[in-house]
């Protein structure tokens, strides 16, 4: 992303930032954790104390009915369900008499029998380090000369393991406050500072040529503000004193008794006029000046809310249960996904002549009542109908919104900076999403899901309230730039240009079906399946963002450089088609690894090839991009790349019952990249030159 | 799961608020007078008397019990059907099979001069319903009458008997006289054909139309040799009566005894056995006296059906001179009946 002039002053005050959260909030964790170790020593004595009453209870009970104590029968059956329970705990025993290991679960008996040999004698409270365990045992003593004891072991790095996962949470709090404060810095500095600045730069740049004719405008009340309206004031103030002037130079035209002075006089008004300008009605124009940035924070917002439920989502649709209309419990989990791009695409498709009649910012408005109202009522969902519904619903505002801010920021930035508009664009809705993917798991975790959702409903809202306070009404009229013209059906006629097909066909379409059937819908299923807990998820999924903003910056750059979009966009297929095929590998990693690997190749994926893909679409449709305006052919991309969205989570979902979580996985790979393999065949006919006319137009 | 806590919290409230008013409308449903109810038993006041006794009294619902005994004495039934009738009572409770069928009368054999037809009633302890012909279907009666099953359900009971000690092959000595047996023999089977075990019967000598009792040590020792592994008591009237042969006969040959009736391990020598209380058979048979008499239910909508919760009795004298200890899950759920060591 570019950041433009503001850039000394924005990197000053991030590091500012930084220095001021960091500190405390690293100081204050390290405070916490130390209690919470501190506090959970004791709960798991406690909790060890509890099981091991409760199996010597019931052990004394058998002894004391006159069963010997080797005797015992199903004891495994008996330590097991305790085990499962508690997962802190790591085993259960029985010694007798001297200290034989009579029974073992969750241990060996030799090992335990080894460690109880050469540990030393616990102390008064029956506690004893052995090994890799905290042992606590138990006496069964209700008759004299049993001897036997009940052991219950904790694993000594299980606190440890705790602590990490909490060490991990406050980590992705830590970043995810940190890129807001960056965004609203962001947000402050441009809103408040660097765009009244470059008003007044403006205006100030016009007065030394002379020109009076325009005041800054945009008013707000802090010290730039104040500046502002000083530099109005003064501006109008020589408006004013030019006016008087004149009236007095017309006065003494009119009135005066010597024509030469009268000559005179006509002379300075004559020169002062072709020295200075001034407005004609006497009141200077007032100039404001849309910045792209200025929405930047409002998506920021909304697409952090929408991100919030991404790694969870399926894991969410299970719990309402496994049955409905007859679909399988795949295809149920899949649903909510594939409904959210239904409406998606659905509302996309009439989201611009909304914008056309009604204005950005109301249709920002109007576009997040479905969206914040369907992450509330998500939270008070009942079924798995109910959630498709309400999901469906925010995904026609989730439409609204975006194109409403896409449009916004093409119409706030010039031809020639298009890419940096873009660049704004793109940078919100990642950083959003790296936030929202990580925050989102941290805390269903917490909080739980119904709650998240309501934070979700929250967040975007205020994203309402700052379009609401912050964007002019008056500002953004209606009228679009319609560049072109061209109904739905002849647009159509674009698929007859193989070159435009193949790029949507065989790279979009494919790139879209592996994010939402293999990121969106598999991963939460395959790491939940894996035993991975939810902050785990949300931060093995955000590897995708994370890797996607390193590498979009520099690939725009390679293909704007080099030139070599349809190579870049072939590359980034294949990787992401093989990074799909991890689970064939034959390195015997564990699930969670495999994941996090195919995940950083889709990354990769679609780092290389999202801005070379968009940058494709001119070079290979250039007469329909001139006959039917760049604008309505990139709509239909984005409309037809929407077809893959919806099908991505239905495949992965009709391949698990045949497959399995991997097996769906790898199927889905196998046609992402067969698809790039055929965009990578018919991209070698491209050909490298920019002007590539569609032969078949010309019939 | 993670999810909805505090909804279904606030589910459950709404349920008990709703709960208490439709008490309390009960409540003000009730009349002054006592409810009526003539308790015929067979041998006594026992634990299934005690149990309905007691849900009326738990209920706070005011009921007069007018209770008679038979003695285990056919004859005297008739004399209970017209003192019924003449004292216009609300509800006959029967007990027991014998009882139940000469008052109430069985299907296609009911006549309106000797049997009860138009006081609705209930009866607990039939052993089988369906079989004694008190009723069509475990559904509905199809008349004024409706009560209890008691007996465990097959199926539980053998899962039981093998989550103890699995046996390869189980023994049985049963009455061929008694149709409850024949019956248990061919399930028995079934289950044993899906679950990987078979079952051994040894019929008792039948000497003029009567079982006889002295050749069931025979039968328990011939049962041993053929290799069982465990004893499986049925729920036999004959078997009953003469529990202390039987299952000190399987202690003898110390083989472990499955009773699926109370009596056998509660006040004779079976190792353990899973049966309906008798106790919770009366509690719930009062619970559909209530349905009629309070609620105004018609008898014939009330089906017939069994005790929800099992109970696992285990004779720990037997356990111990045996030597055949429960599994600790088992031992955890089991009931437990103690006393001075016994020898085989």
């Amino acid at each position: 992303m570019r950041l433009d002039s503001s850039r000394p002053l924005l990197i000053r005050l991030f590091i500012l930032a930084v220095l001021v959260l960091v500190p405390p909030v690293a100081i204050v964790s390290y405070w916490a954790m130390g209690e919470f170790e501190r506090g959970m020593i004791p709960e798991m004595d406690k909790k060890a104390a509890v099981v091991g009453r409760d199996v010597t209870a019931q052990v004394e009970r058998a002894v004391d009915l006159g069963i010997p104590l080797d005797g015992l029968v199903g004891v495994d059956e008996f330590f097991a369900p305790i085990l499962q329970a508690n997962p802190e705990i790591r085993y259960l025993a029985i010694t007798g008499p001297g200290g034989r290991v009579l029974f073992a679960r969750g241990i060996a008996k030799e090992t335990l029998a080894g460690h109880l040999m050469r540990a030393a004698p616990a102390g008064d409270d029956g506690k004893a380090a052995i090994g890799p365990y905290l042992d606590l045992a138990l006496p069964v003593g209700s008759r004299a000369g049993i001897g036997g004891q009940v052991h219950v072991g904790f694993d000594q790095g299980y606190i440890g393991t705790r602590l990490g996962d909490i060490f991990y949470d406050i980590v992705v709090v830590l970043a995810a406050s940190l890129i807001v404060a960056f965004e609203i810095l962001m947000f402050v500095v441009f809103f408040n500072i660097t765009g009244p600045m470059k008003l007044a730069a403006a205006v100030v740049d016009r007065a030394r040529r002379g020109d009076f004719t325009h005041v800054p405008g945009g008013v707000s009340g802090d010290e730039v503000g104040h500046f502002i309206r000083t530099l109005s004031t003064t501006i109008r103030r020589a408006d004013e004193q030019f006016r008087s002037l004149m009236a007095y130079i017309d006065e003494v035209r009119t009135a005066h008794f010597d024509k030469t002075v009268v000559e005179r006089a006509g002379e300075i008004a004559e020169r002062v006029r072709f020295l200075y300008r001034f407005s004609e009605t006497g009141r200077p124009l007032v100039i404001r000046d849309q910045l792209a940035t200025d929405i930047r924070l409002p998506l920021f917002l909304f697409v952090f809310a929408e991100e919030m439920g991404r790694s969870f989502m399926p894991l969410y649709a299970r719990e309402f249960g496994t049955s409905f209309a007859g679909l399988s419990a795949e295809m149920l989990m899949a649903l909510p996904i594939v409904m959210f791009m239904v409406g998606i695409t659905v509302a996309s498709t009439w989201a611009g002549a909304a914008i056309a009649r009604l204005g950005t910012r109301r249709v920002f408005l109007t576009g997040l009542i479905p969206a914040a109202g369907g992450y509330f009522l998500t939270a008070f969902a009942e079924s798995v109908g109910q959630l498709i519904c309400l999901r469906i619903l925010s995904g026609l505002g989730y439409a609204l919104v975006t194109v409403a801010c896409q449009t916004y920021i093409a119409r706030a930035t010039v031809e020639e900076k298009r890419a940096q508009g873009l660049g704004v664009y793109v940078g919100a809705v990642l950083t959003a999403s790296i936030c929202g993917t990580a925050m989102g798991g941290v805390l269903a975790e917490r909080v739980g899901f119904d709650a998240t959702f309501v934070i979700s409903s929250l967040l975007a809202a205020i994203s309402g309230w700052l379009v609401h306070r912050l964007l002019d009404a008056g500002q953004d009229g209606g009228a679009d730039r319609n560049d072109g013209d061209g109904d739905g059906k002849s647009l159509l006629r674009l698929f007859a240009n193989w070159r435009f097909s193949a790029l949507l066909l065989f790279a979009a379409v494919p790139a879209k079906m592996a994010l939402t059937g293999f990121l969106f819908f598999l991963v939460p299923l395959i790491l939940w399946k894996a035993g991975l807990t939810l902050p785990e998820i949300g931060r093995t999924a955000v590897l995708y963002p994370v890797v996607m903003a390193v590498l979009s910056a520099v690939s725009s750059r390679l293909s704007d450089r080099m030139g070599w979009r349809s190579g870049l966009v072939a590359a980034g297929g294949l990787i992401g088609g093989l990074g799909l095929l991890t689970p064939l590998l034959p390195l015997g990693l564990d699930a969670p690894t495999g994941v996090a690997l195919a995940i950083v190749a889709l990354g990769i994926s679609h780092g290389l090839s999202a801005s070379p893909q968009l940058a494709l679409v001119p070079d290979v449709c250039w007469i329909e991009c001139q006959s039917f305006g760049r604008t309505k052919v990139l709509a239909l991309v984005r409309t037809v790349e929407r077809f893959g969205s919806i099908i991505g989570p239905i495949l992965a979902a009709a391949f698990i019952p045949a497959w399995g979580l991997d097996g769906a996985v790898v199927v889905l790979g196998s046609v992402v990249l067969a698809l790039s393999v055929i965009f990578m065949l018919c991209s070698f006919a491209f050909g490298s030159g920019l002007h590539i006319v569609a032969e078949e137009d010309e019939e | 799961m993670i999810r909805r806590g505090f909804l279904a919290g606030l589910a459950g409230l709404t349920a008990l608020a709703a709960g208490r008013r439709a008490a309390a409308a009960d409540a003000s449903a009730q009349p002054r007078r006592p409810y009526r109810i003539y308790m015929a038993l067979f041998r006594g006041w026992e634990e299934a008397a005690q149990g309905f006794k007691d849900y009326f009294s738990n209920q706070g619902i005011p009921v007069e019990l007018i209770v008679r005994d038979c003695a285990q004495d056919k004859s005297k039934l008739p004399e209970f059907v017209a003192e019924a009738k003449a004292l216009g009572v609300d509800l006959v409770f029967t007990w027991g099979t014998t009882v139940t069928q000469e008052m109430l009368g069985t299907i296609g054999a009911v006549d309106p001069a000797r049997h009860i037809t138009d006081i609705p009633a209930v009866f607990a302890i039939v052993s089988q319903p369906v079989g004694a012909k008190m009723v069509p279907n475990l559904q509905s009666s199809g008349r004024n009458i409706t009560g209890t099953s008691y007996l465990v359900p097959m199926e539980t009971q053998v899962n039981l008997l093998r989550s103890y000690l699995p046996v390869p092959i189980l023994g049985m000595v049963y009455n061929p006289l008694e149709r409850n047996s024949l019956v248990a023999i061919d399930e028995l089977r079934e289950l044993g054909a899906a679950q990987g075990f078979s079952v051994i019967a040894a019929p008792v000598d039948v000497v003029e139309g009567k079982p006889v009792a002295a050749g069931i040590p025979g039968k328990v020792a011939q049962l041993k040799q053929a290799g069982a592994g465990f004893l499986y008591i049925p729920p036999d009237t004959f078997l009953n009566v003469n529990r202390d042969i039987l299952t000190q006969a399987a202690l003898d040959q110390r083989l472990p005894s499955f009773a699926a009736a109370e009596n056998p391990v509660v006040t004779s020598k079976a190792m353990f056995g899973g049966v309906y209380r008798y106790y919770t058979v009366g509690q719930l048979t009062a619970y559909k006296a209530e349905q009629i008499l309070v609620h105004k239910v018609p008898p014939r909508d009330i089906a017939i059906d069994a005790p929800k919760r099992l109970s696992i009795i285990l004779n720990m004298p037997v356990v111990r001179a045996l030597g055949v200890y429960p599994p600790m899950n088992l031992l955890g759920l089991a009931e437990v009946i103690d006393g001075p060591e016994i020898r085989p």
